[in-house]
């Protein structure tokens, strides 16, 4: 018996795995690099990182993603921690928004421009953007929760013509905690309605000032799709109170957050009861993870 | 895929464990299914115990101090400049100005040739361990009334027991597989008592948990030891044949009545009654005790009243009985066997004792001092002065876990010249003007001694990283560099010289080892070992009672909170090993100070925020856990952090019997941090 | 799906046969270790095919507990990567229950996106599998359909008849190692083949005897019923039952080294607090009891929505090393008895 034929044995008819096939995408856990092109600062402790995703070769790769994926960002030596997708996939460059949560965020948040991290993905369902289309949208969040919301509201502004009312409707501790700023008016440019709050305000903010649930009381947007992302607490009270204003459960969109580790379903930190958050989500609708959350 | 047996690292249970080998790396731990105390389990950190081993800090090269920076040094160098920095201060101010820490986490061949290398190359008798801030009341106060200072059964032995007392123990976090036999036996019927401020898991699952305030100690077992003989349950045939200065003890004891008691630990006279008669009338009953009866300024007191509890109701020599102080290091019995204390040789022979010292001197082929050294903490206080100049460490970080890191460093700073060995960097290699990498338990060969006298092998695995060595080869070599025969070429040779000086020794050859290894005393090479101590006699003849004393202590009302230190499950000791295991630096990354809900309400803190602990001289900034585990009044952090040093706050406020520290009740105040 | 008639090997010239198929590969067998049996490369020691199943099951040279992903250097800012191709193995005497937490292995780590560490281990391996003829003491894998027979997944199948080994095929691949080795082999006769099956009938109603586990679906009334809170009182938190199950999988992913190093990844455990804790410090599964509850559900829902196959394959090993001495099935048939 050879070396080679038993190989050759083993590698084209060993039972092993004979059923599932040898052409399937498999995770070989290796990222791509991708070159920090530019960094802004979205609050004290969050940036915007723009980022160039690279072959072997330094050229730069199209990663195709939808809103609401994220990817598997590490920085070599201190690991690897899932963030989502900050940018639009209708603009470049690919961008995540980062806030300072632990060691590896913090890493990611020292980058300069020049250098890499490793990215992995997308990863996850993404928001349901073609059920959106030809519906009301609103959206609505709070904290860093929004990074992946601004995603859906930019793909929509891109694509405004194809929803019908859009309305947004964000919420931070205090006005220095608010992400994008600079973009609200160009949002509002498309037909979108902008609302924003804040728990705590301070000498120099003139807008709304309390709980995410009073501004959409405010905004009063008419019932069709959601789009949610937040802390738990945020979510739970809000879809609550969009179930009030006449939205159906099945249509009421959810981004989770979970500990991660590998983004492909293997590794079974992100389960949630039967799911895993990190391949049938993050996006669950609310008649789905209603009573897990 | 390789697996060899060896024996876990981490505390004093001793389990034997798989280490998997693929490709000459340690990639897995399994338990070992043969082995008596593991029967195949371990506890968290025992699976984990391969993760650290090849963790990119480890120590890989000889360091040498140059100016500010060390740097890299060849083995030639940092040896030959060790050998010549050490004779140079025996030479100018004698040979007292030099001292050997060695390690409790070393094997015992190891800790023999440093404990020779102190002795008959460097001519002094400081010599000392960890041991001295964990269970030197125990070596004083079971050596005085019992004749030997270690655990009278074996941890089997627990399973027979009728009643267990469990007190300053958290075993199940510290001692789990000790724990296992508690609570197994507890299934089988044994009565469990648990006495321990904090309300610990294996305190949840006693049949009594009595909750003595802190430093209450000699009161209570005292109380429980009065209404025994007033019940009638003690063994009087036992203290008739067996014992003396009973009637001494008796007397003294009358003053503690259930009324008293209480008023001195807040012990209930219902709670303390029924442990009483649940002890009493046991027929096999054992205490198990470690660092929370022996970590006070009265620690040996406390032993002492443990140790009276046993003898009275005749609980000694037999399966099921004993008293069972907990090693915290899985050597830390093996260190003070190979005789690194100041006081004695390997086997506990006297240094002042002519007789010994003789035969050890020819054996050695030298001549030895005769006064004993000094203890850990008086090294260090004697360093601060200058009266001790040169010390050799190994793999101990007196930074974090000595009393009062604050003088800790000054005395190390205060050296003229500090080598240690270690296989990490530590708060205390960075201080070093030599730093030896040496092998960690995965990369030698050796013995360790666990908490029940278990003289077990040590295999290795694997090659050390880089250029480390076995700490063995490097003591070896500097006492050949000091003039003494050191032409060992295995750690089997030095057990053999080991066997032959070391009289509970004798009989230990690593042919004998196996799997289970053979309890000490072991004096010949056909002797079966001894599992149960003092069956027959004590090595003192009668077994003595020794009267103690409730020591008031005095309450600043300026700093209303106890503090207490100790461990947790998911790191050991000063955490150069957990904190670089990913599984246990996850769970528990961050230090938190553990405060009473009452107490947190009081102050306005949550779970999660910051608050300064203050002792008189330091305080320290610290996250807050919110638990009903400690009770009100008392706070709980535990020593593993260097970002929150709990030892810079404890004082060395020493046992002056035993000249332990008191790290468990340190009044402190506590305070917002914003 | 034995597709050659079977064969018949002398117990005599098993270790010829292995000394062989070590020229080419490595063998990894159940082997004595300081006495015990253990999974480990065989070097020529005495086999032991005859006692218990090891405690560390043979899962591990498919997902060890720590292996490295891949390796990073780093040179001017960039970063280069590299794999260590797996082994080529045979793997001696793997038992059913082991054989059928691979099935569900594959099934988890195969499907989209594989899991290619896992999967290229898979492929580069030959598994001779060997029927349970001796159960061990805390075996149930008749209650859980996966033993004492192997039915499937095999490359080459061992029962042994007393005078020797029946040999099956399951797959090219073991029927390509059995012409390359013919000359070890003999034909089997009708009586070898009524032994096996008159071995294995006697080994199945001595589990069945001592109905050690519950059905599935009683496990899983059980697991509504059971006082979780109880259980987290007694656990003392070792994450051995996960550490020992061949079906566990969970995995941690970190890196060692910088700017060069390793990115690895370690077996982990659904007990453990920091599994599921976020970096904010929320954790969806607060409290162990409910981790030991999720363990659980695992193993007897969520897998089986997953793979069609329970989570669970009765070779008994948590119950072996909890350190809390919990027989994981006596608590779940307490809720409900």
């Amino acid at each position: 018996m050879s070396k080679e034929s038993l190989k050759m044995e083993m590698g084209l008819h060993s039972s092993t795995l004979a059923h599932k096939g040898t052409d399937k995408k498999v995770c070989r856990y290796v990222p791509l690099q991708a070159e920090v092109i530019d960094i802004d600062v979205e609050s004290s402790n969050t940036y915007l990182i723009s980022l160039r995703p690279l072959d072997e070769e330094d050229e730069t790769v199209r990663i195709d993603y939808s809103p609401g994926q994220f990817l598997m960002v590490s920085v070599f030596g201190l690991g690897e921690c899932p963030i989502s997708i900050a940018s639009s996939p209708t603009r470049d460059p690919l961008q995540i928004c980062v806030r300072e949560a632990g060691k590896i965020t913090q890493g990611i948040m020292a980058s300069r421009v020049g250098d890499v991290m490793g990215i992995r993905g997308p990863f996850g369902n993404g928001f349901p953007v073609e059920k959106m289309k030809g519906r009301n949208v609103v959206i609505t969040g709070g904290g860093s929760g929004f990074a992946t919301l601004r995603s859906l509201i930019n793909y929509i502004a891109d694509n405004r013509e194809k929803f019908r009312d859009v309305t947004v409707a964000y919420g931070a501790r205090t006005p220095q905690d608010l992400y994008f700023t600079s973009e609200y008016g160009s949002w509002q440019a498309t037909g979108i309605e902008v609302g924003i709050t804040v728990d705590m305000m301070d000498a120099s903010w003139k807008g709304n000032v309390g709980l995410v649930t009073s501004l959409l009381a405010d905004l009063n947007p008419s019932p069709g799709t959601a789009a949610l992302c937040g802390p738990p607490m945020m979510i739970n009270a809000v879809a609550k109170d969009l179930v009030n204003r006449g939205f159906l459960k099945p249509e009421i969109y959810i981004s989770l957050e979970r500990h991660m580790k590998c983004g492909v379903g293997k590794c079974e930190h992100c389960t949630m009861g039967p799911y895993h958050v990190c391949t049938e989500g993050p996006i669950f609708s609310y008649d789905v993870v209603g009573d897990l959350l | 895929m390789e697996k060899i047996h060896t024996t876990c690292v981490y505390c004093g249970c001793g389990c034997g464990l798989y280490l998997h080998v693929e490709d000459g790396q340690v990639v897995g731990a399994s338990p070992s299914p043969a082995h008596p105390v593991a029967r195949g389990r371990l506890c968290v950190k025992g699976w984990l115990a391969h993760d650290f081993v090849h963790h990119p800090d480890r120590l890989k090269t000889p360091q040498i101090k140059r100016g500010e920076r060390q740097v890299r040094a060849s083995w030639e160098d940092a040896l030959s400049l060790t050998a010549e920095r050490l004779n140079e201060i025996k030479e100018e101010s004698g040979p007292d100005a030099l001292a050997v820490l060695t390690s409790a986490k070393g094997t015992n061949e190891e800790n023999y040739l440093l404990m020779k290398l102190a002795r008959a190359a460097l001519k002094t008798n400081n010599v000392d361990h960890v041991a001295r801030l964990c269970h030197a009341p125990s070596v004083a106060g079971l050596g005085a009334s019992l004749g030997s200072g270690a655990m009278t059964n074996s941890i089997k032995s627990l399973l027979s027991a009728d009643a267990i007392l469990v007190t300053g123990s958290n075993t199940t976090e510290q001692h789990p597989l000790v724990a296992a036999h508690i609570l197994e036996a507890q299934s089988r019927g044994a009565t469990l008592i648990v006495a321990d401020p904090r309300k610990t898991q294996i305190a949840q699952l006693a049949d009594i948990h009595l909750e003595p305030c802190l430093g209450s100690d000699v009161a209570w077992t005292n109380g429980i030891l009065n209404l025994i003989i007033e019940r009638g349950l003690a063994d009087e045939d036992f203290i008739r044949d067996r014992t003396e200065g009973f009637s001494v003890l008796r007397e003294s004891i009358l003053k503690y009545t259930p009324e008293v008691v209480e008023r001195i630990s807040g012990i209930s006279p219902e709670d303390l009654e029924k442990a009483a008669v649940a002890f009493g009338e046991a027929p096999r009953a054992a205490v198990v005790y470690a660092m929370g009866t022996t970590q006070h300024s009265n620690g040996t007191d406390n032993v002492l009243a443990l140790a009276n509890l046993i003898l009275a109701t005749g609980n000694v020599g037999r399966e099921g009985t004993g008293i069972c102080p907990l090693r915290g290091h899985q050597n830390v019995q093996g260190a003070c066997d190979m005789g690194a204390l100041p006081t004695v040789y390997s086997g506990y022979q006297k240094v002042e004792d002519p007789g010994a010292r003789e035969k050890m001197a020819t054996a050695w082929v030298t001549d030895l001092p005769s006064t004993p050294g000094l203890t850990a903490v008086e090294m260090m206080e004697a360093a601060e002065v200058g009266r001790i100049r040169g010390i050799y460490i190994s793999g101990e970080n007196p930074m974090m876990s000595y009393p009062d890191r604050d003088q800790v460093k000054r005395a190390l700073e205060s050296l003229e010249f500090l080598a240690v060995a270690e296989i990490f960097p530590t708060e205390t290699t960075a201080l070093a003007d030599v730093v030896f990498p040496v092998a960690s338990f995965a990369e030698k060969d050796g013995t360790f001694t666990s908490t029940e006298r278990r003289v077990q092998r040590v295999r290795q695995a694997v090659t050390p990283p880089g250029e480390a060595r076995s700490e063995w080869e490097v003591a070896a070599d500097l006492m050949k560099r000091l003039g003494i025969e050191a032409d060992y070429t295995s750690p089997k040779e030095v057990m053999a010289e080991i066997a032959r000086l070391t009289p509970p020794y004798g009989g230990i050859s690593y042919q004998r080892l196996g799997i289970s290894g053979l309890h000490w005393p072991c004096p010949d090479p056909d002797h079966p070992g001894t599992d149960i101590l003092h069956r027959e006699s004590f090595p003192i003849g009668r077994a003595k009672f020794f009267p103690v004393e409730h020591l008031e202590l005095e309450v600043d009302p300026e700093y209303p909170f106890l503090l207490t230190t100790g461990r947790s499950l998911f790191h050991f000791h000063t955490g150069t090993m957990t904190r670089r295991v990913h599984l246990l630096d996850r769970e528990i990354p961050r230090p938190a100070v553990d405060i009473n809900p009452e107490d947190a309400a009081a102050l306005g803190v949550r779970r999660g925020q910051r608050v300064l602990v203050e002792s008189r001289e330091h305080s320290l900034e610290i996250e807050v856990d919110v638990t009903g585990v400690v009770p009100k009044g008392t706070v709980f952090i535990p020593f593993h952090f260097n970002e929150a040093p709990a030892n810079l706050l404890t004082v060395q406020n020493l046992d002056p019997k035993s000249k332990i520290p008191d790290f468990k009740r340190t009044s402190v105040r506590i305070r917002r941090a914003d | 799906m034995t597709s050659t008639p079977a064969l018949f090997l002398d117990h005599e010239s098993l270790v010829p046969l292995i000394e062989e198929l070590s020229k080419t590969l490595e063998v990894v067998a159940p082997v004595y270790a300081e006495g015990e049996p253990v999974f480990a490369t065989w070097k020529g020691e005495a086999l032991a095919l005859d006692a218990d199943n090891p405690l560390n099951s043979p899962v591990e040279f498919f997902l060890p507990q720590k292996e490295v992903l891949f390796k990073y250097v780093q040179y001017s800012g960039r970063y280069t990567f590299s794999e260590e191709p797996p082994k080529s193995r045979l793997i001696l005497g793997m038992r059913p229950c082991d054989l059928q937490a691979i099935k569900v292995l594959d099934e988890i780590f195969g499907t989209e996106l594989s899991d290619h560490p896992y999967t290229s281990k898979r492929k580069s391996t030959i598994i001779v599998a060997m029927n349970c003829t001796s159960p061990g003491k805390g075996c149930f894998c008749a209650s859980m359909g996966s033993g004492p027979a192997a039915k499937e997944g095999y490359d080459l199948l061992l029962t042994d008849v007393g005078s020797g080994y029946l040999v099956e095929s399951g797959s090219p691949a073991g029927m390509f190692v059995l012409r390359a080795n013919s000359r070890h082999f003999e034909e089997a006769s009708p009586e070898h083949l009524k032994e096996k099956e008159r071995r294995l009938a006697l080994a199945e109603e001595e589990i069945v005897k001592r109905r050690l586990a519950l059905t599935p679906e009683q496990i899983r009334e059980a697991i509504d019923e059971t006082d979780w809170e109880e259980v987290e009182r007694r656990c003392l938190r070792c994450g051995g039952c996960s550490l020992v199950c061949p079906v566990c999988h969970c995995f941690s992913v970190m890196d060692r080294g910088v700017p060069d190093g390793e990115r690895l990844r370690c077996r982990d455990t659904c007990t453990l607090a920091g599994f599921s804790r976020m970096t904010s410090g929320a954790n969806p599964r607060a409290s162990l009891g409910e981790r030991l509850r999720h363990w659980y559900l695992d193993k007897f829902v969520y897998i089986p929505e997953k793979t069609g196959m329970l989570g669970c394959v009765g070779c008994g090993r948590c119950s072996r090393v909890c350190l809390s001495d919990v027989d994981r099935w006596s608590i779940l048939r307490e809720a409900i008895e």
